[in-house]
């Protein structure tokens, strides 16, 4: 483990690494700030510009980026009581009111540090926990690797779509785009019609970006009204101090935040805005002041944004020890990774040591660098929101041609782009979410070869996929979710029903 | 709550969608390796799911839709057809990006770019109506900054891309 230390340490101490990450955390940043713009956009429209860079240095980018959009949400949030992210919606209840108090700098500062150091603590969780995840994960054989992609897509339907089975048509119907293009086993084109760019299936960069960028992009033209725009700030913020001391003498809450983001983190699925409103109800239990919570009070800010920060190492965890995304952002990373030709999962660890090392330190760099630029950028960060609207889509849309084009230069991309444009459109506005149908990609053809493959070593016998200790535990608790989340889906439409008739 | 035909027809087209993939999975080569899985296996199997997933969904959209059409549910309130502003908008973007799509090739990167992102600014302006409140001499002043930020962006972006990340995009 030191020696993978000491390479990744050679390797992220670059300077074009360095700027590369600083980079990333910069637009990630600015992407936070826009309400409407989520950090798995961000990535997916960062992703061509990392086509050319080393591993780490590309991936260092994107979680540079992932970092910064990840905490810089809390701007819009305590300035204007807009949140950036869905994740900083909880930042609000105590952020805003101490901007309505003349105390934003405060909340910022607050914010700011206490974000910074949910990433460090994250960071420590992600490296202490993940290599022995993957070592476990060795001894996975085709069984165990159907039963996980399984377990994955049943994971993230029952929490991504507003219904069990919207979520997983959702994730179905990425599995079914996967078999697109030569069989891997039989070697037989499937539903290519003939189009030879689809021999070697679907792309998933313009599936990416067409899912989160171009859907965003058609949702923003439809909701486009020049009516609503957005003012600027009245509060003032000269300059926001960083402040560790009074962020460090809320402990507590801090302590709190910390722990909520690092256990939710891992739960596929679980995302942003449960881990801060977790940190956020919890920190209140445990205060000994809880009446002065969404009054305009420090530790409020400080549990949910250092929640925020430490739920994206956790989430990393599945992500890089099992190739696993638990959600959005991180879905779009793993397509990332697989784009870099690094292939997240067990052998990752073994074979490519100093690489995952080297990730875990660009994503401590990331959080340095956070600190730094959102301390001294945040009186342009806040102008970010008064960018045009119109304009924005623009430019978003030419991105999005460059990433999908940037590629292979193959203008057929460009379509896919939109139709999975289209697709994710329409997912989005009746309830399926779009997060599944890249989960279905990316599992669908480890799903299918396993199954594939285990069915010819076990001799057409099905048994081994229900026997063996990992692939049943898997299957177990895939299917104790299933029942479990259609239990609450009937509950909920019960409740609904009650209320309604009353 | 607000119901909107949509759902039912998404859910509908699901349905067709999921058993067209399945008849076509029926016409690909039955390869049997062993093991006993053909590469018709899979997408059969999953598209057989999807249609088993939707039919309810259809159903349930269906019959809210329907209860909110008579005013049975008084929860519910029935959004018939959505913003006709906004579908005019969302179609605009989409003929828009197909446009473009086509021209990107043919016109070179800098020009099918410039040209895109003028026409998608103030088509989005005309179609939300806030071009038509503008005095004529404010309109032409932001036509001109209009036309400045399309060919700026065109460039700027085609700059960087090509020589700062060798990434090669059509001239």
């Amino acid at each position: 483990m030191l020696m993978g230390y000491m390479e990744g340490l050679g390797l992220v101490f670059q300077f074009g690494t360095l700027l590369a990450i600083a980079g990333g955390t910069f637009l990630g940043i600015i992407m936070g700030v826009l309400p409407g713009l989520t950090s798995a956009m961000a990535i997916a429209l960062l992703l061509p510009v990392t086509f050319g860079m080393p591993p780490v240095m590309g991936i260092g980018m994107l979680l540079g980026t992932l970092c910064g959009a990840g905490a810089s949400g809390s701007i819009p949030a305590i300035l204007l009581n807009i949140p950036g992210t869905p994740s900083s919606v909880a930042t609000t209840f105590d952020g805003f009111p101490m901007a309505q108090k003349g105390e934003a700098g405060r909340a910022l500062g607050l914010a700011i540090v206490a974000s910074f150091l949910g990433g460090v603590a994250s960071m420590v969780v992600l490296s202490l926990l993940a290599p022995p995840i993957a070592e476990f994960a060795l001894r996975f054989g085709a069984a165990e690797y159907f039963s996980l992609s399984v377990f994955g897509l049943v994971i993230i339907a029952s929490v991504a779509g507003k219904s069990l089975l919207k979520g997983l048509i959702a994730g179905l119907i990425g599995f079914f785009c996967s078999t697109i293009g030569t069989d891997p086993i039989a070697g037989v084109d499937r539903f290519t019609f003939g189009q030879l760019s689809l021999l070697t299936g679907i792309n998933l960069l313009p599936a990416l970006i067409g899912l989160f960028a171009v859907s965003q992009v058609l949702k923003d033209a439809f909701d486009y009204d020049p009516s609503n725009k957005l003012q600027n700030s009245p509060h003032k913020v000269d300059i926001a101090r960083p402040r560790f001391l009074e962020t460090l003498r809320n402990w507590r809450a801090l302590l709190v935040g910390i722990v909520s983001g690092s256990v939710v983190g891992p739960v596929p699925g679980a995302g942003g805005s449960i881990a801060s409103l977790v940190a956020y109800d919890q920190a209140r239990r445990f205060s000994k002041t809880p009446e002065k919570f969404g009054k305009g009070h420090g530790a409020g800010v400080v549990s949910v944004e250092s929640a925020n920060n430490a739920l994206l190492g956790g989430a990393l965890i599945p992500t890089l020890a099992l190739g696993i995304p638990g959600e959005a952002a991180t879905a779009v990373l793993l397509g990332g990774l697989m784009i870099q030709g690094v292939t997240p999962g067990p052998m990752l660890f073994e074979n490519q040591g100093g690489i995952i090392y080297g990730i875990f330190l660009a994503y401590l760099v990331a959080n340095f660098f956070m600190l730094i630029i959102m301390c001294l950028g945040i009186k342009l960060f806040v102008r970010v929101l008064l960018v045009p609207r119109k304009q924005l889509i623009s430019a978003i849309i030419v991105f999005c041609f460059i990433g999908v084009y940037g590629v292979d230069g193959d203008v057929f991309n460009l379509y896919i782009m939109l139709a999975f444009g289209l697709l994710g459109y329409f997912l989005n506005r009746y309830g399926f979410g779009t997060a599944p149908v890249i989960l279905g990609l990316i599992l669908g053809p480890i799903a299918e070869s396993n199954l594939r493959r285990g069915l010819q070593v076990f001799g057409g016998d099905w048994s081994p996929f229900f026997t063996r200790p990992i692939s049943v535990t898997f299957l177990v608790i895939a299917f104790g979710l299933l029942v479990l989340t259609l239990w609450q889906n009937y509950r909920s439409r019960q409740k609904e029903a009650n209320s309604a008739a009353t | 709550m607000a119901k909107e035909i949509g759902k039912p027809i998404f859910d509908l087209f699901l349905v067709v969608a999921a058993a067209t993939g399945f008849y076509m999975a029926t016409t690909l080569p039955a390869v049997s390796m062993a093991g006993g899985l053909t590469p018709a296996t899979f997408p059969k199997l999953i598209s057989g799911l999807i249609f088993l997933c939707a039919v309810p969904c259809l159903i349930r959209d269906s019959y809210e839709w329907l209860a909110a059409r008579r005013g049975r549910d008084e929860a519910i309130t029935l959004n018939t057809m959505p913003s006709k502003k906004g579908m005019m908008q969302w179609l605009i973007i989409v003929a828009l990006i197909i446009v473009y799509i086509n021209l990107f090739e043919r016109l070179g990167y800098i020009v099918s770019t410039a040209l895109f992102c003028f026409f998608n600014v103030v088509c989005l302006i005309a179609a939300s109506g806030e071009f038509q409140k503008l005095n004529n001499s404010r309109k032409l002043r932001n036509l001109t900054a209009y036309t400045i930020f399309s060919v700026a962006l065109s460039l700027v972006i085609y700059y960087v891309f090509t020589e700062l990340f060798n990434i090669p995009l059509p001239d």
